[in-house]
């Protein structure tokens, strides 16, 4: 395949404050071809990119768009060359309705030139219809989950008539059949002759994707790849520098009938869930799947009092818990990681060394005021057990990249010694390598007594730390099933 | 070493302001001589303590990425009732805790619509200063209220070592157990945290409540000592007592490098150098001997270019980053 070159980024060069984050990188995109850029968390893929929509301009290097050099400034200049870009932190008008959302900036005009809120939401209608996505376009993106968010996201490039499409992890959120929907979308748009660059940590979704794949690492090119002559070992290898091991863990054998860290009885919240029965043994690993809008976040939540519960009951330890909330929860050392983390996650201008200890402040109080060097000196426990790579300890969270600020938000919750743990979604945005360790980390917890629940829509996820997983559909447990005993297909045609 | 580094990152952040503070030092002893003596420095300082002091308060409701508009009114209330109580022979020590309390109360009540009703701030403060500027003018009935006890007017004309006014001692006490108080407190980081993501912070288990109730307790509280100051200095209390207070605080502290658009940025010693050079200003303006007519004009000129360059200094730097 010898199509033109419409990209060419030759020699980037980036730093933030003195801390270089690419140097010297090179990236070329063909006409027509999918192109995946991969690397660990903090290689700079997402700087990359920035620096292509003018976000970030680089201290040298050069861009060159069909041949011609270009300088990019804003994101407008993009725009013009027909790039359209889906960044890894969602970025949709909570406010407007999905149609709204997919056009934005571009809404339909009347005869008058004003807003046309009906030929909008027809055009979204059709094109929702066109890529078999089940959405209202009139409905509020508020009421919306994750995943959906996210599908709005591609599809609002697919509005633009790029022909080119930058895709920063936009797959972290959607489960098994959404991203088959979503492969679909890629492979009807290479079809038109749109060319995309996509970044994802799944090596899965990467080969079966990617005509070429270019690695990063530590802000350098470290290979290159092109389809059909490399394996997915060597693609670990050249983001990570050594070989990784996927391993299977099963938690501590627990006799049946042993105590129990969590109990729910017949827990509904209106419109969410309805009925919900879960019996969690202290110590356990438990994992819980369901396809999107089975309610796998809505019980996370209600569990930590962020939802109103309508009927039931929650047993902690127990002890009845009459009204959650969160602060209550913590209290109780019971913490939540919540899917969101740019939402509920961290606080973006405050330090690393500010958002790990956010939950345990009260304990580093020496008569009035914080402790600073005690406080520093455990988020640098914190950090280092998570490997997070900052520049130092006092760096914004907000200024991380994604998968370094999913590490911190981890890290603020495990500061608080949890009795029992609940993650929606853990390993959202984190690199091979990173995953294994919060794998790690979750087991350790786990053999020292705390219990932990995994919500989470990778199924191998589920597979591979717990000893049961139990099954949601359509906010109801319709069932539980030990780990050993099933394999992922199986698993998959349960949840569907 | 990593400590250099972080000072100069600091300072960095104010490198404008005190830049901007720096150039009146260096100019305006060339434009009048009389600016650089000990008296004009004390009578700066004294004129600035009314804004200055609510202003504090003021940051500290903006970083939780609210806005307290009622400050004015709950002053000149809380402050009329005090003054009409000592005028009536109640002993001041006295009359000031009154009014400190009805202060606290009106901080509930906006911390009460805000945070619990879930009403936004601007809304929430605009009818609180609806309510307390109409009490207010029902028992001040327009007239100016003087005459207070002359142990009270200690306050604000004590002279301290014979130079030194008390309001000025006053402000910068104040100004550094704020500054203490939000970088080295529970509550004060709790503060930025709710500002910064109030989702983040309720879910890290912070009583986001409880934060915004302090928070518009502590703004009240103190415009209301601002404004008892005013009144032991002026010896009177006017029936527009506090006119625009919350303007002039808001726009202190935006010069300081809070920022309005989100919460969980500002610092308290940036306020304190918008408080300054809103001070320096006017200084200048009277002692280069401009009319009052223009006065307004100019600072508001003054005051726009100032935050112009802030933003493109700040624009900058992110571009940089
Ligand atoms: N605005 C910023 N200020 C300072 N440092 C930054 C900024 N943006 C990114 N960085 C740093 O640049 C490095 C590369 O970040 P980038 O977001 O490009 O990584 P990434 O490869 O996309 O990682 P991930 O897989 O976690 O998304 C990180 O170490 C990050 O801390
Ligand atoms: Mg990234």
């Amino acid at each position: 395949m010898d199509n033109k070159t419409i990209i060419n980024m030759r020699d980037i060069v980036m730093s933030f404050s003195g801390n270089r984050v690419l140097d010297g990188v090179h990236f070329t995109l063909r006409e027509g071809e999918v192109h995946s850029l991969m690397g660990a968390n903090g290689a700079g893929k997402s700087t990359l990119i920035k620096i292509l929509n003018g976000i970030h301009h680089p201290v040298s290097g050069s861009i060159e768009i069909d041949g011609v050099p270009v300088r990019i400034r804003e994101p407008k200049d993009a725009e013009r060359h027909g790039l359209a870009f889906v960044h890894q932190e969602l970025n949709v008008c909570r406010d407007m309705t999905v149609a709204e959302n997919m056009y934005i900036g571009n809404w339909a005009r009347d005869a008058m030139g004003l807003y046309d809120r009906r030929k909008t939401a027809q055009n979204a209608a059709h094109l929702l219809e066109m890529m078999g996505i089940d959405l209202d376009p009139y409905v509020t993106v508020r009421n919306l989950r994750t995943a959906e968010k996210q599908i709005i996201e591609i599809l609002k490039t697919l509005t633009r008539n790029a022909r080119v499409i930058i895709l920063d992890e936009p797959t972290s959120s959607l489960n098994e059949k959404e991203k088959e929907n979503f492969f679909d979308i890629i492979a009807k748009l290479k079809h038109q002759g749109v060319s995309i660059i996509f970044i994802s940590h799944f090596l899965e979704d990467v080969m079966q994707l990617s005509d070429r794949v270019t690695v990063l690492k530590d802000g350098l090119n470290n290979g290159i790849f092109t389809r059909g002559s490399f394996a997915k070992e060597d693609l670990v290898t050249a983001m990570m520098g050594r070989s990784v091991e996927n391993t299977v863990y099963r938690p501590l054998d627990l006799t049946e009938g042993g105590p129990l860290a969590l109990e729910l009885q017949h827990l509904s919240v209106e419109r969410k869930f309805s009925d919900v029965d879960m019996r969690i043994q202290v110590g356990d690993i438990v994992g819980v799947c369901g396809l999107l809008g089975a309610g796998k976040t809505e019980i996370a939540r209600a569990i930590f009092g962020m939802e109103s519960i309508t009927s039931g009951k929650i047993i902690l330890f127990g002890e009845e818990i009459s009204q959650p909330r969160p602060d209550r929860m913590l209290a109780k050392r019971v913490t939540l990681l919540t899917e969101e983390r740019k939402l509920e996650g961290f606080v973006p201008l405050l330090s690393i060394r500010e958002n790990t200890t956010l939950s345990i402040l009260k304990h580093f109080r020496r008569r009035v005021t914080i402790n600073l060097d005690a406080q520093r000196k455990r988020a640098e426990e914190l950090a280092a057990s998570m490997h997070i790579k900052m520049a130092d300890i006092e760096q914004p969270v907000g200024s991380l990249s994604g998968g370094n600020q999913q590490k911190v938000v981890i890290a603020k919750c495990l500061a608080s010694l949890p009795r029992l743990f609940l993650l929606d979604e853990p390993t959202r945005g984190v690199d091979v390598l990173a995953k294994l360790e919060i794998y790690k980390i979750l087991r350790k917890a786990a053999e020292e007594g705390t219990t932990v629940v995994i919500f989470s829509s990778e199924l191998e996820e589920l597979l591979a730390n717990c000893s049961k997983i139990i099954i949601l559909k359509k906010g109801r447990a319709v069932g539980m099933v030990d780990s050993n005993q099933v394999t992922k297909n199986e698993l998959m045609a349960m949840i569907g | 070493m990593q400590s250099i580094y972080r000072m100069r990152r600091r300072l960095a952040d104010d490198a404008m302001r005190l830049a901007i503070v720096a150039a009146f030092f260096i100019f305006m002893p060339i434009a009048s001589p009389y600016f650089l003596n000990m008296k004009n420095m004390m009578n700066i300082l004294q004129n600035i303590s009314l804004q200055g002091i609510t202003a504090i308060g003021m940051t500290m409701v903006i970083i939780t990425g609210g806005i307290d508009i009622s400050v004015g009114g709950v002053m000149a209330f809380c402050v009329w009732v005090s003054a009409s109580l000592m005028k009536s022979g109640m002993p001041w020590g006295f009359a000031i805790l009154i009014c400190l309390g009805i202060a606290a109360v009106c901080g509930s009540v906006n911390a009460f619509s805000i945070g619990v009703m879930k009403i936004p701030p601007m809304i929430a403060t605009l009818a609180m200063m609806n309510m307390t500027r109409g009490l207010q003018t029902v028992i001040s009935r327009g007239t100016t209220l003087t005459g207070l006890p002359d142990s009270f007017q200690f306050i604000g004309q004590g002279m301290v070592f014979g130079v030194i006014p008390l309001p000025a001692i006053i402000i910068v006490v104040l100004y550094l157990l704020a500054s203490w108080f939000m970088k080295r407190t529970v509550m004060g980081r709790n503060i930025y945290a709710v500002g910064g993501n109030p989702e983040a912070a309720r879910v890290a288990g912070i009583k986001n409540r409880r934060v915004l109730f302090f928070t518009y307790i502590a703004c009240s509280m103190f415009a209301t000592i601002a404004g008892i100051i005013f009144i032991s200095r002026t010896n009177s209390a006017p029936a527009t007592l506090g006119t625009n207070l919350e303007m002039r605080a808001i726009m202190a502290a935006v010069i300081g490098g809070t920022s309005v658009t989100f919460g969980g940025k500002g610092k308290i010693f940036g306020t304190f150098l918008g408080v300054v050079i809103v001070g320096l200003i006017t200084n200048g303006l009277d002692l280069m001997g401009v009319s009052a007519y223009y006065q307004q004009f100019i600072q508001g000129v003054l005051v726009l270019t100032v935050v112009m360059l802030e933003a493109i200094r700040s624009n900058h730097a992110a571009r940089k980053h």
